[in-house]
């Protein structure tokens, strides 16, 4: 993958408005996001993770430091997509704090995803 | 008067006690006869009833999931998805014995509409499945209108003495229309319009509200989720548009929305997801992380506050 495409692109992140940009992680499978995913956000967010899941061998990362906010359907699309995969897991770094409330809430004990705090 | 027959698929008598005696005889001998068809079963009650239950099964608790229905049923809304629904799809092979007290003494005002509707929707979440859920009220110190909601939402009594009858007013769409109540608007709210682009927006303003009444850590998280799923409802679901509202009452931080949607299904955000499911966990997670979901729905429009204590 090209680390200078956008995967999911949704324009210029702007403070207040919904934006998020997906890329792929330079150095290992995976991508990295910023904006915030949410309704307004969510096709770029569905798709980035369809493409990480075509990509995944093994261990795949999610580096969200730069999310600020994630819903109950980001959550979902990220556990289904972890839970659909053949094998292996997926480490979330990093993640704003909805996401593992979210996870524990509906997935707790989920073994494909890993989540380290920010 | 007629026995409540135990072959039907589900079972839900209403139990009137007016003693810790009949408490005890009743629950326990109810529990029993679960051991003796080797059922699962889990009692959720307040948790000084609970300590009364304990003590009257002696070494027979064993293997009895016990929950203090204060904290976990503390939101009525959350008590079918998490506690009920969630034991018993736990044991999916087997009939299913349960005790759920959501109804104490100390329930507000504001709470017993929620409470009175949660009891009336177990009759649908658990329409043909097998399980035999039983619900004690305090027949000396609940209101006497309580005691007679209770027949109306419980297809059969229990009484303290072992009497047993079916219910001839039984009929919990009553209870849920005559409990979706108009919700006035709060005078001191801080109030905020939206549409599709300022749901990022709808949500911060709900987060630096909250904050300033004194949520904070955990919590604030929570009603930033909260008030993001309701806010996207209204935008997807509700009209494209409604009025976030937020204050402080009783020392519990309110969210409201009110939008042009209409709730039409009366078991939204009480059915527990599967794992693979990719919608409908929105107003589950209301439920989850609230300490009090209240609801308006009409052909006009729908008004839902939760309430999260501060």
């Amino acid at each position: 993958m090209d680390s200078r495409h956008v995967v999911g692109g949704a324009g210029p992140v702007v403070p207040g408005r919904a934006a998020l940009e997906v890329s792929p992680l330079p150095s290992r499978c995976g991508i990295r996001a910023r904006g915030e995913i949410s309704e307004i956000t969510r096709p770029s967010w569905e798709r980035a993770l369809t493409e990480l899941s075509r990509h995944h061998e093994g261990v795949s990362c999610v580096e969200l430091s730069e999310v600020a906010f994630v819903d109950v359907a980001g959550v979902t699309a990220l556990a289904v997509t972890a839970m659909n995969l053949p094998g292996g897991k997926v480490v979330v770094k990093y993640p704003p704090p909805q996401l593992p409330r979210v996870l524990e809430m509906f997935w707790p004990g989920l073994e494909r995803i890993e989540v380290t705090p920010r | 008067m007629t026995t409540v027959s135990t072959h039907e698929a589900f079972v839900h008598p209403a139990l009137f006690y007016r003693s810790e005696q009949e408490y005890t005889r009743q629950t326990v001998s109810f529990l029993r006869e679960g051991l003796a068809h080797d059922e699962p079963m889990a009692v959720a009650v307040p948790g000084p009833n609970l300590e009364v239950i304990r003590a009257g099964l002696g070494a027979d608790t064993e293997g009895i999931l016990f929950l203090d229905m204060t904290e976990a049923g503390r939101n009525p809304g959350r008590i079918i998805p998490h506690v009920l629904r969630g034991f018993a799809d736990a044991h999916p092979e087997r009939r299913v014995r349960i005790i759920g007290e959501p109804i104490w003494a100390g329930r507000s005002d504001v709470e017993y509409p929620a409470c009175a509707q949660h009891e009336a929707l177990i009759n649908a979440a658990f329409e043909g499945r097998a399980a035999t859920i039983l619900c004690p009220y305090d027949e000396t110190r609940l209101h006497p209108e309580v005691i007679t909601d209770a027949r109306v939402t419980h297809p059969a009594v229990i009484h303290g003495d072992g009497r047993r009858e079916v219910s001839g007013v039984y009929d919990w769409q009553a209870v849920v229309a005559r409990y979706n109540q108009p919700l006035a608007p709060a005078p001191d709210a801080a109030v905020f319009p939206y549409g599709g682009e300022d749901l990022p927006a709808a949500r911060q303003f709900a987060v630096s509200q909250a904050a300033r009444l004194g949520l904070a850590g955990e919590r604030l998280t929570d009603a930033e989720l909260a008030v993001a799923e309701l806010t996207t409802n209204s935008v997807v679901h509700g009209g494209g548009r409604g009025t976030l509202a937020v204050w402080a009452e009783q020392g519990q931080l309110v969210c409201e929305v009110r939008d042009a949607g209409r709730l039409s299904d009366p078991l939204a955000g009480r059915r527990p997801p599967e794992l693979g499911q990719l919608g409908g966990r929105g107003l589950i997670l209301v439920h989850y992380v609230a300490d009090l979901v209240r609801l308006h729905t009409t052909g006009d429009g729908t008004t839902v506050r939760f309430y999260l204590s501060l």
